[in-house]
């Protein structure tokens, strides 16, 4: 009646499970032929199967935008996620505002509705592209992709891009960034590292807002540092208030050493967005025009 | 929310899948859902049964939804499943190593798979060409 095709790996379980029932050891109706797709090699690894897993689909997206972005136009590329109100913009605004003159900033911003945070960022003098996304709970790169239409990549050196305030979506969604930071504020409670572990785990970078208030909202930061660094071992937390100013030199030189660092060492880039896939490359591609004369006062 | 999007995307790996094999409908899938990945297997599930239409197949598409779990491997040489955080209040893999505590990196369980495509007798290839079921029991 059926053949079923199937693309499971070498992995006795599952193709015992997948013949058993097949095959007539239950109730399955007519004969079925299970078939193996496109993996003839019974040594490839877990994990290269681009075309099964859907959600390296996006990852693979996100490293064309990459691709492009970083590579061919040399811009350096910083994602921040976070909920709604944790200081992402105030926090990009304030990056925007240390910054040498002489750095082309350009912002796509992700909202909900409206131009708020992409009149805050002109207001600042920076390219901005305003991206609303509406029922749409993330950005994603064919968003980002467009957005990229009102920018000169040419121009530009450093392209902040704000996603929409959420904790929850944008996880499996990279954009191809070379730092993703995930922006919590004192003021969300302090178990919210604990909430939303995968999310943490997705990204390189945490940034601690609002430490300010902390006390006044009885926020345990050390906590909040220490769920983070359970979480996501390895990940450098930074502890700001953003209104104030405080804080952003650890964030600015991280920044800057993610730029530089990737340079060098693209696997940390690939490895940590989470799919490993193959990803040839040449570091004699580089654009030359990746400088930044940052002065940290 | 997602979960149709990435229902959308699996129904169509499904149709060129089916097509590879000369079939112009399929009559089941089996989607495999990563534990560490941000996919609801269940809500995937509903997303699929909404997706699938008529031009799929003449009865309704029957839909497998597994989950898979977190598999991890250490340069020190340790691999298998991480434990769970336990503070953590949703599931998350523990990304230490427990041989070396050096940070690990899921090699599966985070992702979101098509694992197979059933598709009616007769639609597809000769039969034989393609069969691999003996091979497929034996592990290199």
């Amino acid at each position: 009646m059926y053949q079923t095709y199937d693309f499971r790996h070498h992995d006795a379980n599952p193709i015992d499970r997948l013949l058993d029932r097949l095959l007539g050891e239950n109730d399955a109706p007519g004969p079925l032929q299970a078939h193996r797709m496109g993996h003839g090699d019974g040594d490839h690894e877990h994990g290269e199967d681009a075309e099964a897993d859907i959600l390296a689909q996006f990852a693979e997206q996100a490293d064309e935008l990459h691709e492009r972005v970083v590579h061919e136009h040399g811009v350096f590329v910083a994602e921040f996620l976070g909920a709604t109100g944790s200081g992402k913009t105030r926090l990009i605004e304030r990056l925007i505002e240390r910054a040498p003159d002489d750095q082309e900033i350009g912002v796509i911003v992700g909202d909900v509705a409206g131009e708020d945070d992409a009149t805050r960022f002109r207001e600042q003098g920076v390219s901005v592209a305003n991206v609303n996304t509406g029922k749409e709970c993330h950005l994603d790169p064919s968003l980002v992709e467009g957005a990229l239409e009102d920018l000169d990549l040419d121009a530009l050196d450093t392209l902040y891009i704000e996603n929409v305030g959420n904790m929850v979506c944008p996880a499996d969604f990279p954009l191809g960034a070379q730092a993703r930071v995930l922006v919590v504020s004192a003021t969300e409670g302090d178990d919210v590292v604990r909430k939303h572990p995968l999310l943490f785990q997705a990204c390189d970078g945490a940034v601690i807002n609002k430490v300010d208030i902390a006390e006044a909202v009885n926020a345990d930061l050390d906590l909040m540092e220490s769920d983070v660094s359970e979480i996501a071992p390895e990940m450098p937390t930074f502890r700001t208030s953003a209104e104030h100013g405080d804080g952003l030199d650890k964030l600015a030189a991280f920044l800057d050493e993610r730029g530089h660092t990737h340079d060098h060492d693209h696997d940390a880039y690939v490895g940590e967005t989470g799919h490993s896939h193959a990803h040839d490359h040449d570091d004699n591609s580089h654009a030359d025009g990746h400088e930044h004369a940052h002065s940290h006062d | 929310m997602h979960e149709f999007s990435i229902a959308t995307q699996v129904l169509e790996a499904a149709r060129e899948a089916a097509a590879d094999h000369g079939s112009d409908t399929f009559e089941g899938i089996t989607v495999s859902v990563g534990d560490a990945s941000h996919v609801n297997p269940n809500q995937l599930e509903t997303c699929l049964e909404a997706a699938a239409d008529s031009t799929i197949g003449d009865g309704e598409l029957d839909i497998e939804v597994e989950t898979e779990p977190a598999y991890a491997e250490c340069d020190c040489g340790w691999s298998g499943e991480p434990e769970t955080i336990d503070r953590a209040l949703a599931y998350a893999p523990d990304l230490t190593c427990p041989e070396c505590d050096e940070r690990i990196e899921l090699a599966a369980g985070n992702e979101c798979k098509l694992m197979s495509v059933t598709i009616p007798d007769g639609a597809g290839d000769s039969a034989g060409t393609e069969e691999e079921t003996p091979d497929a029991t034996s592990p290199d």
